[in-house]
């Protein structure tokens, strides 16, 4: 199996070596959440079927198949690709550029410092604006961020998804409404998944109680205010790059997605009102089939969770609506071009499987964030398939293989085992709390990394053909330009120096008392924008309402008493 | 080395919050039989070295996955030498490009194992290295 070349003498063909490669068979037959399969499904495995009950045709409830009867000769799914790199003009920038190169959708990211709620010029966040993505500290680097994409026309995805969440769209909304847009009408989606964001390295920003009044806050004024808005991208995505298996990633996502929507039930909200703007973040990993058969699975499970606990009768309430993000984590730096492969097939399963909205990762990010030739590959890639493999033209075309039903229902069925998991020790607020959930993905992590090293799971430039690492990147690095950091530190420092200290005050003043009573404090967060009040100023007066620090740092303190 | 257990310092800086490999390598080398201390999350560059001094720590260990990694690393050596350190070993892991690995190198940090490394790659890393540092 190995075909290491480090040894001189391996340069003359080995042809003992060679035999063994020919006669070679798949050392494991597991898939990659390591269930075993049979070597061949057939009619006996599927005798008990009963179709329309389980699987049914796209379009119809369990939407085992698809969410739409045609599926992508109605629309083909949205072509996004995240972009977040250094100043907010940067980001529009290369935002730009994706749109005029085919992208159909805009897809722009928070970095660590916004994400954590701390404007530029906190004196954490001035080695790292702008490094992960965008930082937006106040309403004029929105505005920047905007400039001129008419928001009445495009789709829009804003990937903040900690509690800055609500500073994000309230910093929307504020620069829509003053370039004379009806927000009614706007449509795009917010991650807003503060509750998971906690397994992402920010939990000083994220506290549970805290992530659901944030996270519902913005789901609930979407609701009454945005009716073309999804309001939350759970992100299953992120919990499966922390190591877990294809069901877990159902099981636990969907346990997070549970605590919002309950949530907004306690608010009085009927299911039916809110459900049908309810959206997830679903990876693709390498196993082509596991995964497709964990998307048909979700969709089935989603839907009749919202019907059969949620009582839900509209059936765009029971639609298991999602974006893919391929895995990063199967990508490696030792042969960065390997990867454009690796992509290629995870997008192919995730139009396979249905997807709604895709990103394709870049080739490039196990060593810096997209350059601009490996975001243009990566779109690229989303239109080789559409335009190209004619796997567009009819809906769920593997619906009905032998073996991915019975994967679909090994999924399923492990994956409602683990939620029964969680709900034995309490629920997934319990889970979260006793931080049983951060044990098991410590767990999981470490058994990936052991099949790597126990070979196995066999990742080629990994554990199998190795070879000197490549000194360097093919298509370039990207860099983050120091002085967009700078201009942007300087930026808020002047903003603060130079607002309406009596108008700002009033306005967070409301925001305070809004907080304080229960209210929706998305409001109040639009109008407080709007006088200038900045990201961090925002959540720290919603955060010392709730007992925590004004800073989730505890560095500096509220400049207003 | 002596019968002593090595002692290996691990930690994340900054703000990035990516911390499944960082966990996994602590448990790995706690496995291999290291002394391993997990600093987590938001640490600093005088916070991991104080603690390395206070751990008389063999090997400090820094997992860098969010572009910071010519910004602190420079910043860690300089405590180090600051500190008077110049008998420990000063690693990283992580996501960087391959051409910043010598300007790494260049700043004093002594080996890098990007994504895709193997345990045994590090761990015997670090069993050769540890003690054969020469001064900064």
């Amino acid at each position: 199996m190995s075909a290491d070349k480090s040894d001189k003498e391996d340069q003359k063909i080995n042809w003992d070596a060679y035999l063994q490669a020919y006669y070679e068979k798949p050392a494991s037959t597991k898939t990659w959440s390591g269930y075993d399969v049979k070597e061949i499904y057939t009619p006996e495995d599927r005798a008990a079927e009963n179709y329309q009950a389980n699987i049914a045709d796209a379009g119809e409830y369990p939407f085992t198949r698809g969410l739409h009867r045609n599926m992508f000769r109605g629309r083909y799914w949205t072509r996004r690709e995240v972009v977040g790199i250094g100043s907010p003009a940067d980001t529009h920038e290369r935002a730009a550029y994706c749109f005029e190169n085919g992208g159909t959708g805009l897809n722009t990211i928070a970095d660590v410092t916004y994400e954590m709620g701390l404007d530029a010029d906190h004196p954490k966040a001035h080695n790292e604006v702008g490094l992960t993505g965008v930082n937006i500290s106040h309403i004029k680097d929105m505005k920047t961020l905007v400039g001129d994409i008419p928001l009445d026309k495009v789709s829009w995805s804003l990937i903040t998804a900690s509690t800055a969440a609500a500073a994000t769209m309230a910093q929307y909304v504020a620069v829509a409404r003053n370039k004379g847009y009806d927000i009614s009408k706007l449509h795009g989606s917010i991650q807003n998944d503060p509750i998971h964001f906690r397994y992402c390295g920010f939990s000083p920003a994220c506290p549970l109680d805290l992530s659901i009044k944030l996270g519902s806050d913005v789901m609930e004024f979407c609701t009454k205010e945005m009716p073309k808005w999804y309001y939350t991208t759970v992100n299953m995505y992120d919990l499966r790059e922390q190591g877990i298996t294809a069901p877990q990633e159902i099981a636990y996502g969907f346990g997070i997605a549970m605590c919002y929507i309950d949530e907004l039930i306690r608010r009085g909200l009927n299911i039916d009102i809110f459900a049908p703007r309810f959206t997830f973040y679903v990876s693709c990993h390498m196993d082509i089939f596991e995964e497709i058969a964990k998307i048909r699975a979700a969709r089935r499970m989603w839907a009749r969770l919202m019907k059969e606990k949620y009582g839900a009768k509209d059936p765009r309430s029971m639609h298991f609506r999602f974006a893919v993000h391929t895995a990063g984590c199967s990508l490696i730096p030792q042969q960065p071009l390997n990867n454009l492969v690796r992509i290629a097939y995870e997008a192919l399963t995730a139009v396979l499987g249905g997807v709604q909205s895709l990103h394709c990762c870049s080739y490039d990010e196990p060593m810096c964030l997209p350059t601009e030739k490996g975001h243009l590959q990566a779109l690229r890639t989303q239109q080789i398939i559409a335009y190209e493999t004619g796997v567009t033209n009819v809906a769920d075309p593997l619906g009905g293989s032998y073996y991915v039903e019975s994967l679909t229902d090994k999924i399923e069925e492990e994956a409602l085992r683990y939620m029964k998991e969680v709900d034995d020790i309490g629920g997934t607020e319990e889970a979260i709390r006793s931080e049983w959930l951060d044990s098991r993905f410590e767990q999981e992590a470490l058994k990936r990394q052991k099949e790597l090293d126990n070979l196995e799971k066999l990742v080629v430039g990994v554990n199998v053909f190795t070879t000197e690492p490549e000194k360097t990147t093919p298509l370039g690095v990207q860099r983050i330009s120091g002085n967009s950091s700078k201009d942007q530190i300087e930026g808020v420092r002047k903003l603060k120096l130079s607002r309406d200290h009596k108008k700002l005050e009033a306005a967070i003043d409301r925001l305070r008392d809004d907080a304080a009573a229960g209210r929706n404090t998305i409001p109040a967060m639009i109008d407080a924008t709007q006088a200038m009040a900045t990201t961090g100023e925002l959540l720290g007066t919603v955060r010392e309402v709730f007992g925590y620090s004004y800073d989730p740092l505890n560095i500096i303190e509220s400049p207003f008493k | 080395m002596s019968e002593e257990k090595i002692k290996v310092i691990i930690s994340k800086v900054g703000l990035d919050g990516h911390d499944r490999g960082v966990k996994v390598v602590a448990s790995l080398l706690r496995e291999a039989g290291m002394e391993v201390v997990y600093l987590g999350m938001y640490q600093t560059p005088e916070s991991i070295v104080k603690a390395a001094l206070d751990e008389d720590a063999d090997v400090i260990g820094v997992s860098y996955l969010s572009g910071e990694h010519l910004v602190f690393t420079p910043l860690i050596v300089a405590e180090m030498k600051k500190q008077g350190m110049d008998d420990v070993l000063f690693v990283a892991g992580g996501s960087f490009p391959p051409e910043d690995i010598s300007t790494m190198k260049d700043m004093g940090i002594d080996e890098v194992f990007r994504g895709g490394s193997l345990a045994e790659v590090f761990v015997s890393y670090i069993r050769n290295n540890v003690g054969k540092k020469v001064a900064l």
